[in-house]
């Protein structure tokens, strides 16, 4: 899942965009708050940490501006204000979550993963589609009840497509959602990932649609 | 006389004895007055009365008939007569004596005399006739004239000691009365909540009340404004602790999750870092608390060019490491009169700042120069400076100017300020001339030569009493 982190200290926004790569979040960070509101208008982010003082753009103005423009994805503000109505007005401004500083990386990656989890319409983390389980959380998939050893671009891959099952997704969309500034993208590396998931997970799991892209059988954003 | 505290007991007692006293002096201005009129109105009764014998007994002269008048007044017995008709005691009243009342010096002569008989005093008026043959002497006692004197001022005192009382009475209804507002402040402010610090209004305020109300509202302002004040500094302190506290937490989870052992490092190393940042932000809150209390006054002669020295090298790896060109210009000692410990954090932090808020490569010029016994520092950059309205918002606390990502604890500005304040010294914030970037000048009154020994000696004397003292 590729997230954008704008935090502009630099010592807690590299701490957080190491420990949520540690959990397998694509992480992209932005230190100021025109460079956050340029970011979210232009990458179909799965979810954004959004530090609310923030240098020449309020994290407030951010929030406000972005989901004016129609930016829906989960927006998760972290500050170190916990007063009841500063939270209150984050919630209004069309924050999706609000955590207050020192925030603990597992329980950040989680609220990430529940955040992204609830706006594609699914209230339980695990996914499953025809007989593969997959499990945000852990990591982890599952062949009929057996783990399957993935590397971290084929899980990443496979949740992207199970998080959008029955939806075709271009090779341009799923780059996006998979790889993170200043990481190289090979021209053939999505068409390697899905043959590998294939041979892993069985021939018919992933449907190519010629001259558009990958789709993943099912029904679109229904709870399993 | 003592006054009793409560201000109702202190009219009262005011206007009773105000009155009592006036009452008094009326009472003695109206017996002396009295008691001439008396004497007068008598006299010339005394007077009349004898010319009348003199006359009835010029007529009557052959007649030796004495008949007693008849006793008609009251007062009549106190007032007798005698007529002696060629050294013969003719008519005469029953109570007189039979002595003749002339003076004991037996003057034989007419007019007004005061004569003691048996143990009495009289008021005597003696008359002759024409061929002074006939004596006449017409007395009163003079204790019947001080009895008329006391019935009158007796008429005169009854009502007035009968209304005292019901004056008391009355003064202590209308002085409690007329104190009722105070009354009601009194039990306005007893039944306040004590943190309460909103305005005390008393409805119909007397006017002699409104500057007392209104210097309370005013205290009352000024301790909710230094409450509030404190309290929001107190939840800014948390909040920028909190921070630090966060990459601590982020960087120390990193590094507890990580195998590969570079990024572990690194975590670790941030975490450190974190720290770090912390202790000095801890320092920098605790500086300022303390030079808020008032502490840290001990002070002496300080030579400002080995402080400059000591915290420019100090501090001159950090500007290396960023490539910056940090130069010290002090060609001679600067010796003013303060505290080291607190002028050696205002140059660390006006020099911190510059290397912060400037660019890599950029230019810091620190120079230190007597001027017009003034001893002057300058630290300007070729950073980019601030703007009119940051410079405004300069020194409060936590401010940062925008578009600012360095980690400064907010607190730089706020303690230069109070050092130079604590020190007597201006502070001017400008646009450097020469390096474009920020400029700052912190202008100390010299310390003089005769003076050095002295203030070398007073260690004790606080730095705020020594504001503008050798300016």
């Amino acid at each position: 899942m590729r997230i954008l982190l704008v935090e502009d200290d630099p010592l807690l926004g590299d701490g957080i965009r190491a420990g949520l790569r540690q959990q397998g979040f694509q992480v992209d960070w932005v230190q100021d708050g025109e460079a956050a509101q340029r970011e979210l208008r232009a990458q179909p982010y799965a979810a954004t940490v959004l530090d609310l003082g923030l240098p020449r753009m309020d994290g407030i103005d951010v929030l406000r501006s972005v989901r004016r423009v129609g930016v829906d994805f989960p927006i998760l503000v972290l500050t170190a204000r916990d007063a009841v109505p500063d939270r209150v007005r984050g919630l209004d401004m069309g924050a999706d979550d609000y955590v207050v500083k020192p925030v603990d990386l597992q329980e950040l990656g989680a609220r990430l993963r529940a955040l992204v989890r609830r706006s594609h319409g699914r209230p339980r983390e695990r996914l499953e589609a025809h007989d593969v389980v997959l499990d945000p959380a852990s990591r982890m998939v599952y062949l009929a009840g057996v783990p399957v050893t993935l590397s971290s671009r084929e899980f990443d891959l496979l949740h992207v497509l199970m998080l959008n099952a029955g939806r075709v997704l271009s090779r341009e969309q799923i780059e996006q959602h998979l790889y993170s500034w200043g990481q190289e993208v090979e021209s053939n590396a999505v068409e390697v990932h899905v043959h590998r998931l294939r041979s892993k997970l069985g021939s018919d799991m992933i449907r190519t649609v010629r001259g558009i892209g990958y789709v993943l059988p099912g029904k679109p954003a229904a709870a399993s | 006389m003592k006054l009793p505290r409560s201000l109702q007991g202190r009219l009262l007692a005011l206007v009773t004895g105000v009155v009592l006293g006036v009452w008094l002096v009326t009472i003695a201005v109206t017996w002396r007055d009295a008691s001439e009129e008396i004497d007068r109105l008598l006299d010339s009764h005394l007077a009349q009365a004898a010319a009348l014998l003199v006359m009835q007994q010029a007529q009557m002269a052959d007649d030796d008939e004495a008949p007693d008048t008849p006793v008609l007044h009251p007062y009549a017995p106190k007032v007798v007569f005698q007529v002696f008709h060629e050294g013969r005691l003719g008519l005469h009243s029953a109570n007189a004596p039979a002595q003749p009342m002339m003076p004991p010096e037996g003057k034989r002569a007419s007019g007004f005399s005061t004569v003691h008989i048996e143990g009495n005093a009289w008021r005597v008026f003696a008359a002759r006739g024409l061929q002074q043959d006939v004596e006449v002497y017409v007395g009163e006692r003079v204790d019947s004239r001080r009895s008329i004197l006391l019935a009158v001022m007796r008429s005169a005192f009854w009502p007035m000691a009968v209304a005292l009382p019901v004056l008391v009475l009355v003064t202590w209804w209308a002085v409690r009365r007329g104190a009722a507002p105070l009354r009601d402040l009194g039990r306005t402010l007893s039944r306040r909540d004590p943190r309460a610090l909103d305005p005390v209004c008393i409805a119909r305020a007397p006017q002699e009340m409104q500057p007392m109300l209104d210097a309370l509202n005013r205290l009352f302002d000024r301790i909710r404004a230094v409450l509030d004040a404190e309290r929001r500094f107190t939840a800014d302190a948390a909040h920028e602790l909190r921070t630090p506290i966060a990459a601590i937490k982020a960087q120390t989870q990193v590094a507890m999750a990580e195998d590969d052992a570079v990024l572990r490092t690194h975590a670790l190393s941030g975490a450190l870092d974190g720290c770090n940042r912390a202790v000095h932000l801890v320092d920098q809150l605790l500086l300022l608390s303390r030079l808020e209390a008032g502490a840290l006054t001990e002070s002496g002669a300080v030579d400002l060019r080995t402080l400059a020295q000591r915290v420019a090298a100090d501090i001159a790896p950090r500007s290396i490491a960023r490539s910056q060109q940090l130069e010290l210009d002090a060609p001679e000692p600067c010796r003013v009169s303060g505290n080291e410990v607190l002028l050696v954090s205002l140059i660390r932090n006006l020099l911190d700042n510059a290397i912060r808020y400037s660019p890599a490569g950029a230019r810091i010029a620190v120079s230190l120069s007597p001027r017009n016994r003034r001893v002057l520092l300058r630290v300007e950059d070729s950073g980019p400076g601030l703007s009119e309205e940051e410079r405004a918002r300069l020194g409060e606390r936590f401010f940062r100017a925008r578009g600012q990502w360095q980690s400064g604890s907010g607190l730089g500005w706020s303690i230069v300020q109070r050092v130079a304040g604590a020190h007597g010294a201006q502070l001017d914030v400008s646009r450097s001339p020469l390096l474009g970037g920020l400029r700052v000048e912190v202008s100390f009154a010299e310390l003089a030569v005769d003076a050095d020994r002295s203030a070398g000696q007073g260690s004790q004397t606080g730095v705020t009493g020594d504001r503008g003292g050798r300016e």
